[in-house]
């Protein structure tokens, strides 16, 4: 389909086209909309999460469940469209924001940093190996061996 | 199994992690000595090199330590110092808040970026603002010895978090006398037990944040000649110095643009060093504003506006009456900063210029001829920074 778009773009007498071509533009944005769901190893009990607390998670400033057992945060690329959206529609920040956040606390010994993972089938597969582990994908999937945690 | 080995280098082994950075730049001056550039060349004197390891045995201790070795210039030759070494012990943690002590050798939160403003990539640009973020006397602000009881809450407007140490400083450096004591002494600082607070608020939206730092730092002077006070060898009796400081920093984000602004006062209130040199209480006046403009691909460009007076009842630096004919201009610095950076995965690469009236954070041991500096100058710096 791309390719006929620049044939659009040079007749100027395609009225027509040109609103074809908005609307094909605003489809392909409502079509690669931002999603992501946050999972967790299955031995986690909260099933859900707070915004408050889904920051501290993933800014690494909580580090245990209720139940004491230790937080493992496993993450994404900073430029992986998963990683937008967990920031950008989840957590209400800019993935340059945590960005700043884990270096500043990393080199100055306050925290340690979350563990990557390259691909969301290798995170999906940490989560699930790592007791306590928590991360995020774009949709978890029924079979996934994870469990996922809504936002409250 | 493949999941029994760690994946990214910096993960050893269960809860230890090690991280890393290394910075090279080179800075190019119309006049004036940066960097250790002395006949005018460029001077490639601006390293950096850090390593650190954390070890987190159970979720509610963290020990944590950092060895930083710099290069810039005369002032900073490469030692090898231990930046920080400290343990933390959480004392409450829940979804909600989180309240915590630490103890050790601990970086001072002062202002956004005092606690790593050795690490390129989280500068907002190559250089720090020098009017609050001064480099002369960066390891006597940098990190000390002490305790330090930190928390922050989340709430419905945002994040609070909050931060009160008690320290000594650490005053070995010979750039702090030539800031403090117009020159280096015969005798010596020995640092005092001094307090550093900040606290700081994240808005629930990301737009916003702000923080107050309020301190005060305290040294003490011992002299050092056999002779005692001298003018012949400038050295004073004991006495004492008391630095009360403010740094109100203030940053609003969005996706591309992120503005940031701090203001700074510090008061210098030396006591006792006998009369041959008269100490009036005087107090520093330091901002900046800087605009950054993220783009795609990694690219970002940023300008910057920092202003120093080191008497800000004296601006000028008129009234700056000195035995040592200091050049007015020593007095104050006003700094327009231009600059782009990139990042390619982990490295950072930068570019920036300057354009200075003023030389009052010009290094002295980089410039050890008053007479020689330059009011107007220009700077080229680029630097090249990898982090893992």
């Amino acid at each position: 389909m791309k390719a006929f778009l620049p044939l659009f773009l040079r007749n100027s007498r395609a009225r027509a086209g040109g609103m074809l071509l908005l609307a094909l533009t605003l489809l392909q944005v409502g079509g690669a909309a931002l999603a992501a769901e946050i999972i967790a190893n299955r031995s986690v009990t909260p099933n859900d999460l707070s915004l408050a607390a889904a920051r501290s998670i993933f800014g690494m400033r909580q580090v245990k469940w209720p139940d004491g057992t230790p937080i493992r945060v496993f993450v994404l690329p900073d430029q992986h469209p998963a990683h937008a959206a967990l920031c950008k529609e989840q957590l209400n920040l800019f993935p340059y924001q945590l960005r700043q956040s884990w270096d500043r606390q990393v080199y100055s010994g306050m925290a340690q940093a979350p563990s990557e993972a390259a691909s969301e089938e290798e995170l999906i597969n940490k989560v699930a190996a790592t007791p306590g582990a928590i991360g995020y994908v774009r949709k978890a999937k029924a079979n996934d061996a994870v469990k996922k945690l809504s936002l409250e | 199994m493949a999941f029994a080995l760690p994946v990214h280098a910096q993960e050893l082994g269960d809860g230890v992690q090690a991280h890393g950075f290394i910075s090279q730049g080179v800075a190019m001056t119309s006049d004036n000595h940066v960097g250790g550039n002395s006949n005018g060349g460029p001077a490639w004197d601006l390293r950096e090199l850090g390593a650190n390891l954390s070890w987190r045995p159970t979720p509610d201790w963290l020990i944590s330590g950092q060895a930083l070795a710099r290069w810039a210039g005369e002032t900073d030759r490469g030692d090898v110092r231990l930046d920080y070494a400290f343990i933390d012990r959480t004392l409450h943690a829940d979804g909600h808040a989180q309240t915590g002590v630490r103890l050790g050798k601990i970086k001072n939160p002062i202002g956004f970026f005092n606690t790593t403003r050795d690490v390129a990539h989280t500068r907002p640009g190559i250089i720090m603002p020098q009017s609050i973020y001064l480099d002369r006397i960066r390891n006597f602000y940098l990190a000390a010895p002490g305790a330090s009881l930190y928390g922050n809450r989340s709430g419905d407007a945002g994040t609070l978090s909050w931060q009160v140490s008690a320290l000594r400083p650490e005053v070995e450096d010979e750039e702090l006398e030539r800031v403090f004591m117009l020159l280096n002494r015969l005798g010596h600082f020995v640092g005092k037990t001094s307090w550093l607070g900040q606290v700081s608020l994240d808005s629930v939206d990301g737009g916003w944040r702000g923080g107050l730092s309020l301190g005060e730092f305290r040294m003490n002077y011992k002299p050092g000649g056999p002779f005692g006070p001298n003018p012949f060898t400038q050295d004073l009796a004991a006495g004492n110095h008391r630095l009360p400081l403010w740094v109100l920093s203030l940053e609003h984000n969005t996706e591309d643009w992120s503005l940031t602004a701090e203001y700074s006062q510090t008061t210098i209130k030396a006591r006792d060093y006998g009369s041959i040199i008269s100490f009036r209480d005087n107090t520093t006046e330091a901002w900046y504003v800087q605009a950054t403009r993220r783009l795609p691909d990694g690219w970002q460009g940023y300008l910057r506006y920092d202003v120093l007076y080191l008497d800000k009842d004296d601006k000028k630096g008129i009234a700056f009456g000195t035995p040592l004919n200091l050049p007015q201009h020593s007095r104050f610095a006003r700094d327009w900063v231009l600059g782009m950076r990139r990042d390619i995965d982990r490295l950072a690469l930068s570019a920036e210029v300057h354009r200075v009236d003023g030389t009052a954070w010009l290094a002295q041991m980089d410039n050890p001829a008053a007479g020689l500096l330059v009011r107007k100058w220009n700077m080229l710096l680029l630097q090249a920074a990898w982090r893992f």
